[in-house]
């Protein structure tokens, strides 16, 4: 069965549990970060952030309102950075995850362009650079558990299953709660579908999730494109340079930022 | 802690974490459950999913429990008894209180001595004595209550004498009009109506409604008058020994209430028994002469001798006294957290251990507190990290060499690097289990403490001042490696003879033939091989959640305090889908274990009509106190005054601050604005974010928690931003007459300005986690914060004082 994520956003109280569990778990460091109006801190997703809770605080129907949406890979059924990547490191798995093969990906970054929810991320500051991303835990789920994040949850706003039952639930909480439910589940038909899907109780420009996605899944017009691909392999090597070029340069612009910074 | 004691009968929580899952509706106030114990706010969520409960948050700040609140309504720091005052006028004057249950289970009808008065153009109770310096000591004699000539109570059962306690409370409350209220507080009328309401609709006898608080109502100069408040609501709206329903005081850290249960409070011995003091109680007989008339507490002899023969072992007979001679006695001096300090600075402190707790960050007014540490001879700094307190000779703007104290740093093992129990919140005694060897040279604070005792008898073998109580102290946890475990059975209690471990307290005695160390923890080691503490069995779902065999409640396994009150006085439950104990008509069936008399020793039961006539059975009365007659310092009931600085006179009488409280100033470490200071024009409050754990010590040296709040920053309104040209992430720098703080401002719509009193009032605010060592460094916020406290129990008001806030130069984080 395919699995999946709900993610129940009125439920999420910004502890942030899921954000530490998934660094923990996943061995990845923390990043240099800095003071931040809003909560939210990296300010985005990277290489070695996997999931980020973002606060939002506003005035909303005349009260004070925030929101903390916890932002991560969606796991796309039809995921356009599979069907960019060249190398075929990137695969939509049986269980629903979509991994990342680190020793076939040579992070020429066309998922990180194709993905419409910007997720893949690249390692800076590599000499050799893969892509990055929230895997599922597919290590966890292929040996029967939970991901971290749905793991350490104290308010069990993330909750983790069958798709197919996740949606099931979903549409229950929505027909037992009206008012308190959007009556849209994110992910139900968003580029597709995708793994990880989302309830929320305010409209979703106040959360962190991207309202304008089409319904339609990318890779049917990624396609398109990608049948240029053997024309355009020629240019990959010309490209990869250039590439890499660009990425020491940004590199070092944003070392020299942390330095200004007093980092 | 002191207000619940002062309620009820004990200083803890009444009901427990899961039990928040029966609650209809739930208030916060002075708690940030969210943010702060997370894990309560999956409790309260259940109850909302399954129950339609509401959650109402008072905070002076929108915080991430005000997020998830049906209703969130701001609050002036340190109003919380007009606000409270104002819920009980409502529920008073409108008939929404639970009248059987207050009839039954409380002092209402108990008649008050005829002297009795409060001077409400003064602010006084009667038996004010003013000394010069405006500090009033009260004499209790006009608050008690009328005896007739057999010593019974009198009482008016129709609750109308206007001496009956249901009658004065009217009349004290009849002044917390919601007008008062809410101009004082600083919140709409309209707002102030919808709590009032919404909360008293639980005053039924299907109906919980449950209140939760923290250190934003006990750190205050009337922090046990707030609890108390809130106490007295409870008990208005027979929310008392009801599941979902309690007083339910959520420590700060995980074990405090297993730290408080062992005596860390000075004037405590283990289990709350009250501390002698050298005047008072020369003798064991003079001791034992304060033990209450009435209550459970007359079998405090009992848990006296047994403590002392657990402390002295052989040497404690009955002859003499159990060795109660050697048992240090207190002073008349207080000597709580800021005393110490005050004496300190005075160099009256030679040495200091400050054991997993970091004062250079926690305590209040850090510009003395840390120039006094100097005065020390030595220091021992036990803890995971160097804190600041252990590197408070080489912090920021001091030179090192000037410095004299000798300062040791003992690196002590993290809670899963060693064995021992936890006390949460909820009183379950919990066993942990060592996961891991300690770090390093790391060690548990056991294997600490019994090699220092140790140390200190092999000096005194060679002969000492008093070598008796040192080189005679029963101290057997081991020759080598001491072991928690013995430590757990000489807590739990044995009887002497056979050394066999005790079923519970009820099972100790007077005559030196039991030895225990905390009578209230008797039953949870009972069994060696199958401690209780160590039970990991859950409830069904479905239940109530009283988890009977999971861990150990003290006291004797009560997850919900007072329980006799869940079932009218004839036993039948309030609420029959919340039946936590039922009177059949002919036994008992619980589904907690009872806190009453309910079973003779014969197994014969007994019936409701005798435990309803004592259903607070800590309490002296017997009853849930609404009047306290004795206990507190500060009043028979709660009064409101303002903090002790504030911006705005005190509107509900003369009287500007708690009269009661103690501002030493000793040394100057109690400089205070003085009211009306225009130099100070915001109000000013701290508190604590998820991110961080207190003095920080342990999260500022976690580098993924760090990372998502990595600086000390100061929270203030759009408003209060504009008016001092100020754009977020601009340096500001906060000052009271005690200190700086400079960090870049948080321009928030969490913090807004509220009106008081028809003027437009700035509230700023900010974390205290920051300091000088670590991986992530900022100033600390104590470096503000007034040494001035509660009057009952000296906690200080950091939750509420007058500040200035300025523009300063340059943006972004301020690291030290």
């Amino acid at each position: 069965m395919s699995k999946g994520m709900l993610i129940d956003l009125t439920k999420c109280m910004g502890c942030r549990g899921c954000q530490v569990a998934c660094k923990q778990w996943n061995d990845l460091p923390a990043e240099k970060t800095s003071y931040n109006q809003e909560f939210t801190n990296p300010q985005n997703r990277s290489a070695y952030t996997w999931t980020l809770v973002e606060f939002h605080t506003t005035t909303y129907e005349e009260k004070t309102l925030s929101t903390f949406t916890k932002t991560q890979c969606l796991h796309c059924e039809h995921p356009a950075c599979e069907s960019v990547c060249i190398a075929g490191a990137i695969k939509k798995q049986e269980n629903g995850a979509v991994t990342i093969d680190a020793d076939k990906c040579i992070g020429c970054r066309y998922c990180q362009v194709a993905c419409p929810f910007h997720v893949p991320k690249y390692q800076y500051d590599k000499l050799f650079p893969k892509m990055q991303k929230c895997t599922m835990c597919f290590d966890r789920i292929s040996s029967g558990m939970k991901p971290a994040c749905a793991a350490t949850c104290p308010q069990g706003a993330i909750l983790f299953g069958d798709r197919e039952e996740l949606l099931k639930t979903a549409k229950a909480r929505i027909a037992k709660n009206k008012t308190k439910y959007l009556d849209h589940i994110y992910g139900e038909h968003e580029v597709g579908g995708t793994a990880v899907m989302y309830l929320s109780g305010v409209p979703l420009n106040l959360t962190a999730l991207n309202p304008n996605v089409a319904d339609e899944a990318v890779p049917n017009f990624t396609w398109k494109a990608m049948k240029q691909l053997p024309f355009l392999l020629g240019a990959v090597g010309v490209a990869s340079v250039g590439l890499l070029a660009y990425s020491k340069r940004r590199t070092d612009i944003e070392a020299d930022q942390r330095k200004e910074d007093g980092r | 802690m002191a207000g619940l004691a002062a309620s009820f009968g004990r200083g803890a929580m009444t009901n427990h974490w899961i039990d928040y899952k029966n609650a209809d509706v739930v208030i916060a106030i002075g708690a940030n459950p969210a943010e702060n114990h997370p894990m309560a706010m999956r409790w309260i969520d259940r109850a909302r999913e399954e129950r339609g409960a509401k959650l109402i948050v008072i905070d002076p700040k929108f915080n991430r429990t005000a997020a998830m609140a049906d209703i969130y309504v701001p609050i002036r720091p340190g109003t919380d008894i007009a606000l409270l005052g104002g819920i009980l006028n409502y529920a008073l004057s409108n008939d929404k209180y639970f009248k059987e249950y207050v009839a039954a289970y409380t002092n209402a009808s108990f008649l008050v001595d005829p002297g009795v008065k409060f001077d409400d153009v003064n602010g006084l109770f009667s038996g004010a004595a003013e000394s010069t310096d405006g500090q009033v000591k009260y004499d209790t004699k006009s608050w008690q209550f009328q005896k007739d000539a057999d010593g019974k109570y009198k009482l008016d059962a129709k609750l109308e004498d206007p001496l009956c306690v249901l009658q004065l409370m009217k009349k004290h409350y009849a002044r917390y009009t919601p007008k008062m209220v809410s101009d004082t507080c600083g919140m709409t009328e309209a707002d102030f109506q919808k709590v009032a309401e919404t909360f008293c609709a639980t005053g039924k006898a299907d109906k919980a409604g449950m209140i939760l608080y923290a250190m934003g109502i006990t750190q205050s100069t009337h922090g046990s008058q707030n609890v108390r408040a809130i106490a007295i609501l409870q008990l208005l709206m027979g929310n008392i020994g009801i599941p979902g329903g309690g007083v339910n005081a959520q420590r700060g850290e995980s074990n405090v209430q297993g730290s408080t249960d062992m005596a860390l409070l000075y004037n405590n011995l283990p289990g709350y028994m009250p501390y002698p003091t050298a005047a008072a109680h020369p003798t064991l007989a003079k001791y034992n002469e304060s033990t209450p008339k009435a209550g459970y507490w007359t079998n405090r002899p009992k848990f006296m001798a047994s403590m002392l023969k657990s402390w002295w072992g052989a040497a404690a007979t009955k002859a003499n006294d159990f060795c109660y001679e050697w048992l240090p006695k207190l002073d008349a001096r207080d000597h709580t957290h800021m005393s110490i300090f005050e004496a300190m600075g005075q160099g009256e402190v030679k040495g200091l251990f400050a054991w997993g707790q970091n004062v250079a960050v926690g305590g209040p007014n850090q510009n003395k507190a840390r120039e006094a540490l100097a005065k020390l001879e030595y220091l021992v700094a036990v803890d995971l990290f160097e804190t600041e307190t252990a590197g408070f000779w080489n912090r920021p703007g001091v030179n090192p060499a000037d410095i004299k104290t000798e300062v040791f740093l003992l690196p002590a093992a993290a809670s899963f690097e060693k064995q021992g129990t936890v006390a949460n919140s909820g009183r379950w005694i919990q066993w942990r289990w060592k996961a891991v060897e300690p770090l390093g040279e790391s060690k548990d604070d056991l294997w600490i403490a019994d090699r220092l005792f140790k140390a200190i008898k092999k000096e005194y073998a060679a002969g000492g001042v008093m070598a008796d109580p040192i080189l005679k102290l029963n101290w057997s946890y081991g020759d080598d490696e001491p072991s928690a475990e013995k430590v757990a059975m000489e807590i739990n209690g044995t009887t002497v003879a056979d050394g066999k471990l005790v079923p519970g307290f009820a099972s100790l005695k007077d005559d030196g033939t039991t030895a225990c160390g905390c009578w209230i923890f008797s039953g949870y080691y009972q069994d060696a091989d199958k401690p209780a503490c160590k039970n990991r069995t859950k409830d069904e779902p479905g239940g109530l959640g009283s988890n009977l065999n999971w861990s150990f409640a003290w006291p004797a396994n009560r997850r919900i305090v007072y329980n006799r009150c869940a079932a009218d006085p004839a036993g039948k439950p309030w609420d029959p889908q919340r039946p936590l104990i039922a009177w059949d008509g002919e036994k008992w069936v619980n589904k907690d274990v009872p806190d009453f008399g309910w079973k003779n020793a014969d197994g014969s039961m007994i019936k409701p009509e005798t435990s309803a006539a004592n259903p607070f059975i800590m309490n002296a009365e017997a009853k849930g106190l609404l009047w306290n007659a004795s206990s507190l310092k500060d009043g028979p009931l709660p009064e409101h005054y303002e903090p002790v600085e504030s911006l705005f006179a005190n509107k509900f009488s003369k009287r500007q601050f708690n009269p009661a409280i103690t501002i030493s100033g000793k040394g100057d470490f109690g400089q205070r604005a003085e009211f009306g200071d225009k130099n100070y024009p915001y109000v000013c409050t701290t508190y604590r974010l998820t991110e961080h754990w207190q003095s920080g010590i342990m999260t500022r040296n976690t580098p993924w928690l760090g990372e998502m709040m990595p600086d000390m920053f100061v929270e203030l309104s759009e408003s209060l931003a504009a008016k001092l040209g100020v754009a977020n992430g601009d340096r500001v720098t906060v000052s009271t007459v005690r200190g700086e703080v400079t960090a870049p401002a948080m321009v928030s719509a969490r913090m807004k300005a509220i009106k008081v009193h028809g003027k437009e009032t700035d509230v700023v605010g900010m974390p205290w986690h920051w300091g000088y060592k670590g991986m992530f460094t900022g100033d600390s916020a104590n470096l503000l914060t007034p040494h001035f406290g509660d009057a009952n129990t000296n906690i200080p008001e950091f939750k509420a004082f007058v500040c200035n806030v300025k523009r300063a130069e340059g943006t972004g984080p301020v690291r030290r």
